[in-house]
């Protein structure tokens, strides 16, 4: 921590640059939780759809008509699989439009759909068939060309698993934190809202709820996952909580 | 081996290409030479090489093989709480068995994948036995003809041929029990022992490790009805698999970091391996490690070598092998030798099968490592370039761009020219090299590693048991 000012703190991220953060407002002292936090995990296989699109209408096509467990693996899943990246890697979607059909207007918004704007699948599906439809009519060409690889739809059977940590008190939970697998991570940060279907995640909903640190829980609920590996979100998460608690 | 530098003048000017053989066949060879000073780079100093050298006494026979690693010696690589996930991914299905079948219990990428994956499972207390079906030569002729078929190549099945897989087949179903919980069989050679699915409470697996993307058309129809019989099948990416009405899954191909050719090793090991091998780790070394087979485009990589020399100093090291039992590996080996010339600055190893740990020293001694594959499977050698942290330079091809993802895990090529400029490029920015080295590493340990497929294979099992005989994960849907 270098300092502060005007709501903001400024960091040294992983890589070296200097970052602003708007510093958490000060919260009360914390509460001893009532309940405990249980660390869960969850795990992934891959399973190959039906859906292959060869050019930007199929994909589109494909959007409208495939599971949701495929919208899902293509965005949530995807971030977990490519969890060391810090940049340059969003959605399969965004991946497949800038690599193998060269189009970087397309790629840069999709790459802009945020998952953490979305509570339900639903709302994210809508969005991406959005973009693609829109940049489809705006760029006709786009309409014949054919991509240099197809996209294969894939989607995951998931089975959540316990870890061995369960928090009893913010120490505890720090200790989790630290010591717990990057699925365990974006399980519990990313995947959550889907499960809570609120604007949130599991680790700020116990840490508003059970310890009282809403404003900790606001801070970390606005951490980029996109500009962050898993391993960089675990660190600030922590740091927040750490200096609350100092 | 002498290692001086002094000599370097001398050197250039000889100007022989070195290659190495473990017969010690280090034939002078004839054909177009360029020589570095042609392509208008100064001579670097290098160690001495010279065409009577040969390979050191302790590559030419096999070592002993080391035991099979336990889980707790994979926790110092994935972390105690993968190991922990396995564990409790495991116990749902402790004591439940599976039975591998496949067509050989050495040599290849399946049986070293099963040398691993079986103990590892029953440490898990998932018993797993492995069985291999046997066979006369002429089953083993048709399967590996229907192998290629599958693979795309030209083939017309005949009666005879269809009569000798059924026959095999029915042979190794009789000899063999199937009273286990699962039963996986690896690739089409004992496809057909589905037939014992009937009589057996086991969910039964199809694992095809081979592309299915462009088969034979009468080969393949041929043998979808015996695949179609399976609870599952599981294919090595997304591109190899087919239209099939049971589920489809994704198990990407995997190496072990604690074998011998992706074990860590210390610097003093890799040292003398490049000490014997006449490789000088005072300049930037570029590798390319595969069989002489045209598909790895050994040719072009020499030609993107030779382009790139003309900005960069670096050496070529081609390490291989599969010159001295395949006729064709040999007419590439010497094509190579041909397009490579007198420059001393390349260096062709034939290497025999078992040197696991040179080739893992060399590609640990490489600055970069380069698989300019035309027509790839999945591309291993990608990932033990990748596990390493080196950063690659690889063809879009097959199971490449599965594991490469351009610009951000390593660099995808479609061209000689292309594959110079990337050459260059990586020299250069070493930065740059650096970061898609380190992220290639962490893609091949979130994905590509033995533990993972592990998990996999827990994942599946788990899935298939929750459903009965006959349903599919996808009713669930």
């Amino acid at each position: 921590m270098l300092g502060s000012g005007n709501g903001r703190i400024a960091q040294i991220s992983e890589c070296g640059k200097l970052t602003m953060n708007r510093m958490p407002a000060a919260d009360q002292p914390p509460r001893t939780p009532e309940k405990p936090f249980f660390f869960n995990t969850s795990e992934h296989l891959l399973r190959i759809g039906r859906e292959k699109a060869t050019a930007l209408p199929a994909l589109l096509e494909a959007l409208r008509t495939c599971p949701d467990d495929s919208i899902f693996q293509h965005t949530f899943r995807t971030l977990q699989e490519h969890h060391f990246i810090r940049q340059g890697f969003s959605n399969d979607f965004a991946h497949w439009s800038l690599s193998h059909c060269h189009e970087p207007v397309l790629a840069e918004q999709l790459a802009g759909v945020d998952v953490r704007e979305f509570t339900a699948i639903s709302g994210l599906r809508r969005r991406i068939i959005e973009i693609v439809s829109d940049f489809l009519e705006k760029h006709p060409h786009a309409n014949s060309h054919q991509a240099n690889e197809p996209f294969y739809f894939c989607s995951s059977d998931i089975v959540v698993l316990p870890t061995p940590f369960v928090a009893h008190s913010t120490a505890e939970f720090l200790e989790g934190l630290r010591q717990v697998s990057v699925h365990s991570i974006h399980h519990h940060f990313i995947e959550a809202r889907l499960r809570l279907h609120l604007m949130s995640n599991d680790f700020s909903q116990w840490l508003e709820e059970e310890v009282g640190l809403r404003h900790v829980a606001d801070a970390i609920e606005r951490i980029d996952i996109y500009t962050n590996t898993m391993e960089g979100v675990r660190q600030q998460i922590v740091r927040m909580v750490e200096q609350a608690l100092n | 081996m002498s290692n001086a530098k002094s000599n370097s003048k001398s050197k250039a000017e000889a100007a022989t290409t070195a290659t190495l053989s473990p017969a010690g066949d280090n034939s002078n060879h004839s054909g177009q030479t360029v020589t570095a000073n042609e392509i208008g780079v100064p001579p670097a100093p290098g160690p001495v090489r010279s065409n009577d050298r040969q390979l050191p006494a302790s590559l030419l026979t096999p070592p002993a093989p080391p035991p099979p690693p336990h889980l707790e010696d994979y926790q110092p690589i994935i972390g105690q709480a993968q190991v922990d996930a396995l564990r409790f991914l495991a116990r749902e299905v402790k004591g439940k068995t599976i039975k591998m079948v496949n067509s050989t219990s050495v040599g290849g990428g399946v049986a070293e994948m099963l040398n691993r994956l079986v103990p590892l499972l029953s440490e898990l207390e998932v018993p797993a036995h492995w069985d291999v079906i046997t066979g006369g030569n002429d089953f083993f002729e048709v399967t590996k003809a229907f192998h290629n078929a599958l693979h795309g190549s030209s083939y017309t099945l005949t009666k005879a041929a269809q009569e000798i897989f059924l026959m095999y087949n029915e042979q190794n179903r009789e000899r063999m029990q199937f009273g286990e919980d699962m039963v996986v069989i690896h690739d089409p050679q004992p496809a057909a022992l589905i037939r014992s699915c009937e009589k057996s409470r086991a969910h039964w697996v199809w694992r095809c490790h081979i592309d299915l993307s462009n088969p034979d058309r009468n080969v393949w129809e041929f043998l979808r009805p015996f695949v179609e019989q399976y609870d599952a099948a599981i294919f090595s990416s997304q591109s190899f698999a087919r239209q099939l009405p049971i589920p489809q899954y994704l198990f990407y191909p995997c190496i072990d970091p604690l074998s011998e050719k992706n074990k860590e090793l210390d610097d003093a090991q890799v040292q003398k391996v490049c000490d014997e091998l006449g490789i000088d780790r005072s300049r930037p070394i570029v590798t390319q490690v595969s069989r002489f087979d045209r598909l790895k485009d050994p040719v072009g990589v020499v030609q993107a070598y030779k382009l790139a020399r003309k900005y960069v100093d670096c050496q070529l090291v081609l390490a291989g092998g599969g010159a001295k039992d395949d006729p064709e590996g040999a007419m590439v080996l010497q094509e190579v030798k041909q397009v490579a010339g007198n420059d001393p600055d390349i260096i062709i190893l034939d290497l025999p099968p078992w040197c696991a740990r040179e080739i893992n020293a060399i590609q640990r001694a490489s600055t970069l490592i380069v698989q300019k594959s035309i027509r790839e499977g999945f591309g291993l050698t990608v990932t033990e370039a990748l596990w390493k942290g080196k950063p690659t330079i690889a063809g879009a091809v097959g199971g490449i761009p599965n594991q490469i993802i351009h610009k951000l895990t390593g660099v995808l090529v479609h061209s000689v020219e292309g594959c110079a400029f990337q050459i260059r490029y990586l020299l250069t920015h070493p930065e740059f090299a650096r970061r898609i080295g380190a992220a290639g590493r962490e893609h091949v340990k979130e994905n590509f590693l033995m533990t993972t497929n592990v998990k996999r294979w827990l994942l599946l099992f788990r899935i298939l048991q929750r459903h009965g005989r006959g349903a599919t994960s996808s009713d669930s849907h």
